[in-house]
C-alpha cells in the first residue's frame, strides 16, 4: 500500500549526547526506529517533515513512509509513537518511530474534541472543564480516527461525560477505563476582595508553617530527647 | 498567601538555578497558559497577585490553575543590623522557576480574553513570560 507522505532519512553512526547535539546544530533531529520484529535503528531526519506531520489534522497519528538514505532506499511504513521538544524553544529534539502492519491492530491515542455549547455554560453560568483530552484506542492503523468529537450540548453544572459515553465506529476498542470523566461542568465562584476583618484576619494569621520533627516515632519520646547540640557537646 | 503548611528545616540555603524546566514545562489542564523564559524566584504575593488579576479580569467566565507553588524560605535580617550573629528570620516564600515553565494555566474563555488575563498577570511578575495555548504549541 502507498503512503501519501514520504519522509526520507539517514542511519545515524554517531551516538550518544555529543553526537546528538552536532545533528542538531547541523539542522536534524536524532531519531529511533524500531518495531516489527526488526532491529531498532538510529536515524536522523528532517525535523521540518517531522514537525508537519505532527501539525497535521491527524497529528502524531499519521502512518507514513519512511525512505533510507542508502540500503536500496528501505520503506517501512512508520508512526511516531513518542517525541520530545525542547522547553523554551519549542523544537523538535528526538523522535521514536515505529513500524507499523496495516494488517495488524494497534493501540494508539486518539484527541478529543468538544462540540456545541453546555447548557450549564450558556444558561447556568459555569465553565466546561475539559479533563480527558486524549483516550486510548486499539484497531487498525488505516481506522484511526483524526479525532473524536464528543457532544458537550447538554451537560449541565455537576454533570459529567465519560469514556462509556462516547460513539466509536465498529472495530474500534476503547482501552481507556469506562468509568473515566472526558468533560463535566463546573460552577466557579467570583473573586471577592477581602473586608477589613478579613484582610486584618489574614494578617494576623502564622507567618511560619510548622516544623517537623526528627524520626516517625510518637511525639512523647522525640519531646524528652535532648537536643543534638547537647549531646555533641558531651561525647 | 500560599506556603507549605509543614516544613522540615526553617531556612534554606539559595541553590543555583541551571538548566530548563524539563517537568512542568507543557499544558496540562487548561487550554491557555502563561510560560516563564529566565530562570528566578517568584514570590508567594506575585503568585497570589497574579493570580488575583486574572481572576478579576475573567470574573465568572474561566478556570484558572496555578502550577507553581511557593515552598522556598526566604531570610531577611532586620534593618541596621551588623552583619554576622547568624542568618536572618523568614521573610517570604519563593518559588524556584526555570525558563520554560508554566506558571498559569487557563480554560472556559476565548483566546484574546486569556491572553488579555495572563497579560495582567505576567504585569506582576518579575521575569520575562510567554503566553502560550495548545494551538500554538508547535
Amino acid at each position: 500500500m502507498a503512503l501519501q507522505i514520504s519522509v526520507p532519512a539517514a542511519r545515524r553512526t554517531g551516538l550518544g549526547k555529543e553526537a546528538a547535539g552536532r545533528l542538531r546544530r547541523a539542522g536534524q533531529v536524532p531519531a529511533v526506529l524500531y518495531g516489527g520484529k526488526k532491529e531498532a535503528v538510529a536515524l536522523s531526519i528532517d525535523p521540518k517533515a517531522l514537525a508537519a506531520i505532527l501539525r497535521s489534522e491527524t497529528g502524531h497519528n499519521t502512518v507514513f513512509e519512511v525512505v533510507m538514505d542508502g540500503d536500496g532506499g528501505e520503506k517501512s511504513a512508520v508512526m511516531i509513537v513518542d517525541w520530545q521538544r525542547d522547553p523554551v524553544r519549542g523544537s523538535l529534539l528526538h523522535v521514536d518511530l515505529k513500524r507499523i502492519s496495516m494488517d495488524q491492530r494497534i493501540r494508539v491515542k486518539a484527541p478529543i474534541r468538544s462540540q456545541g455549547d453546555p447548557v450549564g455554560v450558556k444558561v447556568q453560568g459555569g465553565v466546561l472543564d475539559v479533563v480527558t483530552r486524549e483516550i486510548e484506542l486499539e484497531c487498525l492503523p488505516d481506522q484511526i480516527p483524526d479525532h473524536i468529537v464528543v457532544d458537550v450540548s447538554e451537560l449541565g453544572i455537576g454533570q459529567n461525560l465519560r469514556v462509556g459515553d462516547l460513539k466509536l465506529a465498529a472495530g474500534i476498542r476503547v482501552v481507556t477505563a469506562p468509568d473515566r470523566v472526558v468533560a463535566h461542568v463546573v460552577s466557579v465562584r467570583e473573586e471577592v476582595a477581602p473586608t477589613p476583618v478579613e484582610a486584618a484576619a489574614a494578617a494576623a494569621a502564622p507567618a511560619e508553617p510548622e516544623v517537623a520533627k526528627k524520626g516517625k516515632g510518637e511525639a512523647a519520646p522525640a519531646e524528652e530527647a535532648p537536643p543534638a547540640k547537647e549531646g555533641k557537646k558531651k561525647a | 498567601m500560599l506556603m507549605p503548611k509543614k516544613v522540615k528545616f526553617r531556612k534554606q540555603q539559595r541553590g543555583r538555578m541551571t538548566g530548563k524546566a524539563w517537568t512542568g514545562a507543557e499544558l496540562a489542564f487548561g487550554d491557555y497558559g502563561l510560560k516563564v523564559m529566565e530562570p528566578g524566584w517568584i514570590t508567594d504575593r506575585q503568585i497570589e497577585a497574579g493570580r488575583v488579576a486574572m481572576t478579576r479580569f475573567v470574573k465568572r467566565g474561566g478556570k484558572i490553575w496555578v502550577r507553581v507553588f511557593p515552598d522556598k524560605p526566604v531570610t531577611k535580617k532586620p534593618a541596621e543590623t551588623r552583619m554576622g550573629k547568624g542568618k536572618g528570620a523568614p521573610d517570604h516564600w519563593v518559588a524556584v522557576v526555570k525558563p520554560g515553565r508554566i506558571l498559569f494555566e487557563m480554560e472556559g474563555v476565548p483566546a484574546d480574553q486569556a491572553r488579555e488575563a495572563m497579560r495582567l498577570a505576567a504585569h506582576k511578575l518579575a521575569l520575562r513570560t510567554r503566553f502560550v495555548g495548545r494551538q500554538e504549541g508547535l
